[in-house]
C-alpha cells in the first residue's frame, strides 16, 4: 500500500529524541532565568533574542517532535493500519476541540491556550493510535 | 460478512504471517479480519482470494442484516 505524506520508520526515533532534549533544554534555559514568551506578555517581540530562542528550543523543538512521531510510518502499513490512523486523528481533533472550546469559554488567557493547541491533537493522536497498535499486537500474541 | 481464511489457510497448510505476507499486509491485518473484527477493502479482499486460487465468494460470504 502507497502511503504518502508519511515520514520513514526510523523518523519515529528521532522525534522521540526530539521530545526528550526539550526537557533537559528546558531545566537548563529555566535554571538561567529564561521565561517562556508565553508566560510572560511583557517579553521584547524582537526576534532571536534569548527567550525567542528558548521557546524556539523548547516548546517548538517538542512539538515538531511529536508531529515527527505521530505521522511516521509503521514497519508494515496496511489499509487496517491507515483506519486506525484516521479514526485516532478523528478523535484527536474531537478532544482538542471540546478542550479549546471549554477553555475559550472559562478561560481568558489565551497565550496559554495556543500552547495547549500546540500539543494536545499531536499528543492524544500518538496516545490512542498507539494503544490501539498495541491491542491488536495483543490479540496477536494470544493467538500465537 | 464472515469468511473462510482459516478454513482456507489450514487447507494451503500457510500461516497467518505468510499470507500476511503474500497479500502485503500486517499479520494484525489477516488476524482481524480472520476473526472478523475488520472488514478488508475489495483490492485486499481479491487478493486474498487469488491466493487461495477460490473465486471472492468462497472466501468472502455475506451474513444476513449486511
Amino acid at each position: 500500500m502507497k502511503s504518502k505524506f508519511l515520514f520513514p520508520y526510523w523518523c519515529r526515533y528521532l522525534g522521540w529524541a526530539l521530545v526528550i532534549a526539550h526537557v533537559p533544554m528546558s531545566i537548563i534555559g529555566r535554571a538561567n532565568g529564561m521565561i517562556n514568551p508565553l508566560d510572560n506578555p511583557l517579553a521584547n517581540q524582537a526576534l532571536f533574542t534569548g527567550e525567542h530562542l528558548f521557546f524556539i528550543c523548547t516548546t517548538l523543538v517538542m512539538a515538531v517532535g511529536l508531529f515527527i512521531v505521530a505521522f511516521s510510518r509503521e514497519k508494515v502499513e496496511d489499509e487496517q493500519i491507515w483506519q486506525v490512523r484516521l479514526d485516532s486523528l478523528r478523535w484527536a481533533i474531537f478532544v482538542n476541540y471540546l478542550i479549546l472550546l471549554a477553555s475559550l469559554i472559562f478561560i481568558y488567557d489565551i497565550a496559554h491556550i495556543l500552547e495547549i493547541n500546540l500539543w494536545v491533537p499531536l499528543f492524544f493522536f500518538i496516545i490512542r493510535f498507539r494503544w490501539v497498535m498495541f491491542r491488536l499486537n495483543h490479540s496477536l500474541s494470544k493467538e500465537g | 460478512m464472515k469468511n473462510n481464511i482459516r478454513v482456507e489457510r489450514a487447507i494451503k497448510n500457510i500461516t497467518q504471517g505468510e499470507l500476511a505476507e503474500q497479500v502485503n499486509v500486517s499479520r494484525q491485518t489477516i488476524n482481524t479480519i480472520e476473526s472478523n473484527k475488520y472488514v478488508p477493502s475489495t483490492v485486499l479482499a481479491l487478493k486474498i482470494a487469488r491466493v487461495f486460487g477460490k473465486p471472492l465468494e468462497e472466501v468472502f460470504i455475506l451474513e444476513e442484516g449486511d
